[in-house]
């Protein structure tokens, strides 16, 4: 009678464990949709802050004039999103469409992880000669597209009205030497900064150096690796030049004072302490919502030559799945077409459209700002497309970082971060 | 420790299964699985290429990996007898007789509870340097701005503050736990033959305590090695970094840059030798306690 007992407890143990292991199993799974009722896609996209707002309003927007697709958002936190999307994407567990950079989609793209849109798009009558055509080339490997680009996110320069009138200067800077005198008129005649870029790392590492240069790169006709990204490009005349040009800034010219961060440059430029500043077009929005702030926005200048800008571009892509539902990809097509044609609802987040059309919209053309800048889609840069790109980015951004705390001379920095690209390249 | 009377070892077996089942998935598998693909060049999407040795030995030629280990033992060195000093005379406050000492322990261990991102967070702002309250403070009394985060100098030691802020209260929490194991007797006993109060503390109460500050010092270096969320949050490793940390590095070789086989070789080195601190530390302090 005892040993029964024993044993009526190890079965409903055993039970237990068998009834709740497979339900921790499956917390993690998705639920398998029926066809009954919209057709259900999911994404995930990084966006916070300012961003998510936006993009949240977009999506609430396409479900409330959509009645057969419901699009689900799961917002991850940036920090961690690429490691989520890999680990999602190894166990092709990841959402129905993801939202990528056009910097990190490339180095995705040969593992097969993501989809060639060609077929599903023309299936789909895409408006694809809709596209501005920069930002949808960048998006293509061995000729195939793989995702949609959403916006273009280029580096443009900001400045400040009052302080340029105050200062004296009327032309908007186009040269190096125009930025450094309209940047010392302010600094000389106003107290104030002459030029807020942000070259150290605190809470933000200062990429905003690494994009500048870069620029300055392409606008002298020369590119940061060597064609086939093998090698570093930038060991040479038009390297000097550029890495003068940033270092001089504080040290000859001293229009940027040394040990700015990036929220010392932000937050400078917008208390209007600051002459004229270099961002991404992402903070115009903040910008705009400082009462008393009266700034100006323009392309990037063509400093050393012809115009050229740095950019990232947000883009949508469709990870490869366990199964494909037909059904579930012309929705995510949909989608993916509907948020690009409305550009305008993203560019309120300072963003610049891909579309064609948008740039036609009363929404688009009436809104402050955004239209100085639109042109930079046209001369705007992607990044290099290869794998070593995100470690190239941060150590480059160390470096140089250091060529300006240090002052350092510009050949013995170039030649430093050339070994260094060189062999974070080897490694790969 | 079988119930009286039962001889089964099998109910022990099952009850623990849980535990055991979760701890392998979730521990040993990983540890098991780490030293694995150190042999390996992986990005966790393509199929990893076996290398043998090739991580570890590329490691001992990395420039970076030499710089953030340095680091991480500039941090612990900053932050261990400090963190050590200022625990016990947490705990010295909160176990003495002042009626402040029941709310000053409540104080002192508050920060603990809080989340790393967001003591890096509050402390970045604290201390940027243009508009941080710690340098709006300074210029009020008519001082400079000070780089805290953003002076090489300075930048480690400026995590080292916040950090003592943060993990303090913990080891006032072990320390005062040894003090309160300390019997009441010796106290009276040396108060009858007139020691005061310094006599008591350094003849009594540190000698009392030292089994705690062992444990304390072992746990304090192992948790200061680990270093990361701090570093990470506050100065991203930067100045040019200057303050990256070996936890960093492993973190952004393993998931910005996806070599999970260089980054679990790095891990490991940091493993053992951490595991070689200790046991040294518990031979030294072993053999003196016998």
């Amino acid at each position: 009678m005892k040993t029964h007992n024993h044993k009526r407890k190890i079965i409903a143990i055993l039970l237990i464990a068998l009834i709740t292991v497979p339900a921790l199993w499956s917390a993690g799974a998705k639920e398998e949709s029926k066809q009954e009722g919209p057709i259900e896609v999911t994404f995930w996209s990084l966006f916070t802050g300012g961003d998510g707002e936006f993009f949240d309003a977009m999506v609430d927007e396409f479900n409330r004039t959509h009645t057969d697709i419901v699009a689900k958002s799961d917002t991850v936190k940036f920090d961690n999103y690429y490691t989520k999307l890999t680990t999602a994407l190894s166990a092709n567990n990841a959402p129905d469409v993801v939202v990528v950079h056009q910097s990190n989609l490339l180095g995705y793209v040969p593992r097969g992880v993501f989809l060639p849109l060609d077929d599903l798009l023309a299936r789909n009558n895409a408006p694809l000669d809709d596209f501005v055509k920069a930002p949808l080339d960048a998006v293509k490997y061995e000729g195939k597209l793989y995702a949609l680009p959403l916006d273009v996110h280029a580096l443009i320069m900001y400045y400040n009205e009052d302080l340029f009138a105050k200062a004296g200067v009327k032309e908007v800077p186009q040269t190096y030497e125009e930025l450094i005198a309209a940047a010392k008129a302010v600094q000389d005649k106003t107290g104030k900064m002459g030029m807020a870029v942000d070259n150290t790392t605190a809470t933000y590492k200062a990429y905003t150096l690494t994009r500048l240069f870069m620029s300055m790169l392409e606008q002298q006709g020369t590119s940061f690796l060597n064609a086939d990204n093998s090698k570093a490009n930038f060991n040479n005349a038009a390297g000097e030049a550029a890495l003068r040009a940033l270092v001089d800034s504080v040290h000859k010219y001293k229009v940027t004072p040394t040990g700015l961060d990036y929220d010392g440059a932000v937050n400078g430029f917008k208390l209007g302490n600051a002459g004229i500043h270099f961002n991404g077009v992402w903070a115009t929005g903040t910008f705009e919502n400082q009462p008393g702030l009266n700034f100006k926005t323009a392309g990037l200048p063509p400093l050393l030559g012809k115009p050229a800008a740095w950019s990232g571009s947000h883009t949508l892509a469709i990870p490869v799945q366990k199964k494909s539902d037909p059904a579930k990809l012309d929705a995510a097509i949909e989608f993916m077409l509907w948020m690009t044609e409305h550009g305008e609802m993203w560019a309120k987040a300072g963003h610049i459209p891909t579309r064609e059309s948008v740039y036609e919209k009363e929404a688009f053309t009436s809104m402050p700002h955004r239209k100085d800048y639109a042109d930079s889609a046209s001369f705007a840069f992607a990044a290099p497309a290869t794998p070593a790109w995100e470690e190239i980015y941060s150590t480059v951004s160390d470096l140089l970082e250091f060529a300006v705390a240090k002052n350092q001379n510009a050949r013995e920095a170039l030649a430093g971060m050339e070994a260094k690209v060189n062999s974070i390249i080897a490694s790969y | 420790m079988a119930i009286p009377g039962n001889h089964d070892k099998r109910d022990g077996i099952i009850f623990s299964l849980p535990f055991l089942i979760v701890y392998f998935m979730f521990m040993v598998f990983p540890l098991l699985f780490g030293l694995y693909i150190s042999f390996f060049n992986w990005d966790i999407l393509s199929p990893g290429k076996f290398v043998a040795l090739d991580n570890y030995k590329r490691l001992f030629t990395d420039e970076m990996f030499y710089s953030s280990l340095w680091h991480t033992i500039e941090f612990v060195l900053i932050t261990t007898p400090i963190l050590l000093i200022i625990g016990f005379s947490m705990a010295l406050l909160v176990t003495g007789d002042s009626p402040l000492s029941k709310i000053s322990e409540n104080v002192f261990f508050l920060p603990y509870i809080l989340s790393m991102t967001v003591i890096g967070t509050l402390w970045a702002w604290l201390m940027q340097r243009d508009y941080g309250l710690f340098n709006q403070v300074i210029r009020h009394f008519g001082g400079d701005s000070i780089g805290w985060l953003i002076n090489p100098k300075y930048a480690m030691w400026s995590v080292g503050l916040a950090t003592y802020w943060w993990t303090a209260g913990f080891n006032m929490i072990l320390f005062s736990a040894g003090i309160k194991q300390i019997s009441k007797e010796v106290y009276e006993s040396s108060k009858i033959d007139g020691a005061g109060y310094f006599q008591t503390l350094f003849k009594i109460t540190i000698p009392l305590v030292k089994p705690t500050a062992v444990l304390c010092l072992i746990l304090q270096i192992i948790a200061s090695f680990n270093v990361f969320g701090q570093v990470y949050v506050m100065t991203g490793g930067g100045p040019h970094g200057r303050t990256r940390v070996l936890t960093q590095y492993i973190y952004e070789a393993g998931f910005r840059y996806f070599k999970m086989g260089y980054s679990a070789a790095m891990a490991y080195v940091l493993f053992f030798i951490i595991l070689l601190i200790s046991v040294i530390q518990y031979a030294l302090l072993g053999k003196e306690r016998s």
